[in-house]
């Protein structure tokens, strides 16, 4: 078997592709966006045993595929396992100017920093909260020293990454308070981010749907506001949104105080504009059905999980929105398991494989 | 939940709780490209700088592509706060959950016709059923639903202002022809309980402080707490200054900070000073019964789930029949052991007649054991008749036998057949050496 050509020094050449930056990344890409994380799993395992990754790089990027990968399967031992595999994060072996011959003229860590970020998260997932919560934090320290530094050094592009890093990391924490109802403390760290010129329409609609989750409706009510003023001034695509997302994102905001307020009838017109607008867009679809079931049309809000999974699965297939129908159907049904398991052979068709199929509840 | 007997019928009462959605969150592991396929630092090199941002962003917008039917949405962080999992997709309520009094109890009700027959002149009944009452909610009976097909429903949404507290239970009654013309009655049982989910303490003086706990199972807001006085009496709320009212530069708005009682025990205490509305009420004050108002109380849980109640009428420590009332006005600042030294105190009269000649003593009271402060010669001082509404004066010498803080207690007003009148509350000094 011939012995296969390290792969070139990341992208000092003119790229084409992504197999220029790891050996078959383009593949493992593939596998990855089609949520196959089992060939993932083979495919890193097979080319360590044929001992086709030859540069540090590829190890790494290999060996955060398969982290990933086990964490997306709910695997979180393994995924531990497999980061414990490697010395601490910051060690020289796996900085650029260690292999002079190999990365000439740079230097630097290249771990790549899902592998930071999955490890922070995973005591949480294996049940050690306090200890993932530590990490987070630490992790977010870790990040802000890297942009003084980098900053320093003038390092403009650097800099960009490493707070939009800040940025993953900050709402990353946010979820996991508001997952356990820590609402003061999710509160305080959603308008530190957005006093910290992180100011987006996305972010100050969540900050809406925070403050009705604690029940202040009036708070919720002024930060939507605030979001509508953003559309009516908008210069240009300054907040990652489009047009649409971000039309439908005041729409679907509006519908949340329609349905607090009760008016099922005005949120679902809402819904229905934004689906009309985009009709990819899944929280409306998902609200949409619910509002039907509060107006006693159980018929109908069934139809339209339905609908949506049947036109766009891979859009329309998350949990949330299967825990939704089969609620539904163990409402409309008194002998629901033969629905729902019709619905359960159909998603193991076509589901991807970090699917949870236990919120079928077959 | 539900009990309904085993038999031959066709329909089925299938019952959901409809309190409010709630929001679904729970952070994904979604990536950044430039997060997984190149090394952290590697945008230090400015050639990778330039070279990278124009794959990366192909890259994510092709695995974004919602024709190309991927799950990248799954994988790939699209905006920075898909980190955060809370993307506004509501989950319907996945149990009952527990139900507390002031909050409305909202059901949906479906009664499904599962045999392979249609059914027909339905009459459809839902109560409430508790020790006290039975509610109706929903009746049929004038205009019963005509038919129900094989495989079909009627579903109903019910609600009930929840105002007592311990078992309910929600019974759903369907009478209705079946296939062979029978006349049938289904009666389904639905229990559940309700419990109390806050308690208030006050304590008065001419303050209220009211102090609420919180006995649920989740965090309440705090949407009103207004005290509503007695006619004769005016409140106002006292509040601290807030601190560190969160100011948004950018959109030029306060935050203003939620009041968040926590579950299970959590505590929020609210401060009232009330004032007479008139002077002419000043006689009330005397009388006795001393309604102060009450607390009415507005809470908000999940999605503005509403709860309400009210407190019972708050009385005030009956301010005393006092007719006789004996006060300190002067101590002198420096006190040493075992060396007399003066009170001067003043005796008032607050009836409508004159009263008198009184007593002034220092009570033998065995709880408090050996006094270290005592009057110093004779043990009873006289004092001659007061006037209506009238006051006097006087002069007590006091002598302490021990060091450091000291009481001054148990000296009384009675008049000269033994009716104690007044117990001058206990005062602190301080005792010093020579």
């Amino acid at each position: 078997m011939e012995e296969p050509s390290p792969t070139p020094d990341p992208p000092t050449n003119q790229l084409g592709s992504l197999n220029d930056l790891a050996h078959e990344l383009a593949s493992l890409e593939d596998l990855a966006t089609r949520g196959s994380w089992r060939s993932i799993l083979d495919k890193v395992s097979r080319a360590r045993s044929l001992n086709l990754l030859t540069s540090p790089h590829d190890h790494l990027i290999y060996l955060s595929y398969n982290v990933l990968a086990f964490s997306k399967l709910r695997r979180f031992s393994e995924a531990s396992n497999e980061i414990d595999t490697l010395d601490d994060f910051n060690s020289s072996y796996y900085k650029y100017e260690t292999y002079p011959r190999l990365y000439p003229n740079r230097s630097g860590s290249m771990i790549p920093f899902s592998l930071r970020f999955i490890h922070a998260q995973l005591p949480i997932k294996l049940g050690n909260r306090q200890e993932g919560l530590d990490r987070c934090y630490l992790l977010l320290k870790f990040i802000r020293e890297k942009i003084k530094e980098k900053e320093s050094h003038d390092l403009h592009d650097s800099v960009r990454i490493w707070k939009r890093r800040e940025n993953s990391v900050l709402n990353c924490l946010i979820g996991h308070h508001l997952g356990d109802k820590e609402f003061s403390l999710s509160l305080d760290l959603i308008k530190d981010l957005i006093n910290r010129d992180y100011l987006d329409p996305v972010l100050v609609s969540k900050l809406g749907y925070i403050q009705m989750q604690i029940g202040d409706i009036e708070g919720a009510k002024g930060s939507f506001n605030s979001v509508e003023t953003m559309l009516n001034e908008r210069k240009s695509d300054e907040y990652f949104l489009s047009e649409v997302q971000f039309r439908n994102l005041v729409n679907r905001n509006k519908a949340l105080v329609y349905l607090v307020g009760k008016d099922y009838v005005s949120a679902v017109r809402e819904y229905e504009e934004c689906i009309e607008r985009d009709h990819t867009d899944v929280v409306a679809l998902n609200n949409k059905a619910l509002c039907l079931m509060y107006l006693r049309d159980l018929s109908d809000s069934i139809k339209v999980l339905e609908k949506a999974l049947e036109r766009i699965p891979t859009i329309a297939l998350n949990e949330t929105l299967v825990i939704n129908l089969c609620s539904m159907y163990e409402l409309a049904y008194v002998n629901h398991s033969e629905i729902k398991r019709t619905l359960s052979n159909w998603i193991v068709h076509v589901a991807p494989d970090d699917f949870d199929a236990s919120c079928t509840r077959v | 939940m539900s009990t309904a007997p085993q038999g031959t019928h066709s329909l089925a009462f299938r019952v959901m709780r409809l309190c409010k959605p709630s929001f679904h969150v729970d952070p994904p592991f979604r990536i950044d490209p430039a997060d997984l396929f190149v090394g952290e630092d590697i945008f230090d090199d400015p050639l990778a700088a330039a070279n990278l941002p124009p794959i990366l962003s192909t890259q994510l917008s092709k695995s974004m592509d919602s024709s190309d039917l991927t799950y990248g949405n799954r994988f790939l962080l699209q905006h920075p706060s898909d980190a955060m999992g809370f993307s506004g997709l509501l989950l319907l309520p996945q149990s009952f959950g527990a139900i507390y009094l002031g909050e409305t109890f909202c059901s949906y009700i479906s009664i499904n016709n599962n045999s392979n027959f249609e059914v027909r002149d339905i009459i459809i009944k839902a109560e409430i059923q508790t020790e006290r009452q039975r509610i109706l909610l929903l009746d049929t009976t004038k205009s019963p639903v005509e038919s129900i097909r094989a495989g079909g429903r009627y579903d109903f949404i019910v609600e009930h202002d929840v105002k007592e507290l311990g078992a309910h239970t929600l019974v759903c009654t369907a009478l209705y022809n079946d296939s062979d013309g029978e006349r049938k009655y289904l009666p389904q049982f639905f229990k559940f309980v309700v419990a109390n989910p806050l308690s208030v303490r006050t304590k008065e003086i001419t303050y209220l402080e009211a102090c609420i706990e919180n006995h649920t199972k989740t965090n309440l807001y705090m949407d009103q707490v207004e005290f509503e006085p007695a006619p004769h009496w005016s409140a106002t709320v006292l509040k601290a200054d807030e601190l560190h009212p969160a100011y948004n530069s950018s959109t030029g708005e306060v935050f203003k900070p939620p009041i968040l009682i926590r579950s299970g025990g959590g505590i929020q205490n609210y401060l009232y000073q009330l004032k007479l509305a008139s002077p002419d009420s000043a006689q009330m004050k005397v009388e006795g019964t001393n309604i102060l108002g009450k607390l009415q109380i507005t809470w908000r849980t999940n999605l503005g789930e509403l709860g309400r109640l009210q407190t019972q009428q708050i009385l005030g420590t009956p301010i005393s029949h006092k007719e006789v009332e004996l006060q300190i006005l002067e101590i002198p600042s420096l006190i040493n052991l075992d060396k007399s030294f003066s009170v001067h105190l003043n005796l008032t009269n607050h009836t409508d007649r004159e009263l008198g000649p009184f007593e002034v003593r220092l009570s033998q009271d065995s709880v408090h054991g050996e006094k270290n402060v005592m009057i110093n010669g004779l043990q009873t001082m006289v004092l001659p008749q007061v006037g209506a509404f009238a006051s006097s004066d006087f002069h007590l010498n006091l002598i302490a036998t021990k060091l450091g803080v000291q009481k001054i207690s148990g000296i009384t007003v009675s008049d000269t057949r033994e009716k104690t009148f007044d117990l001058l509350p206990d005062v602190e000094i301080f005792v010093e050496s020579d």
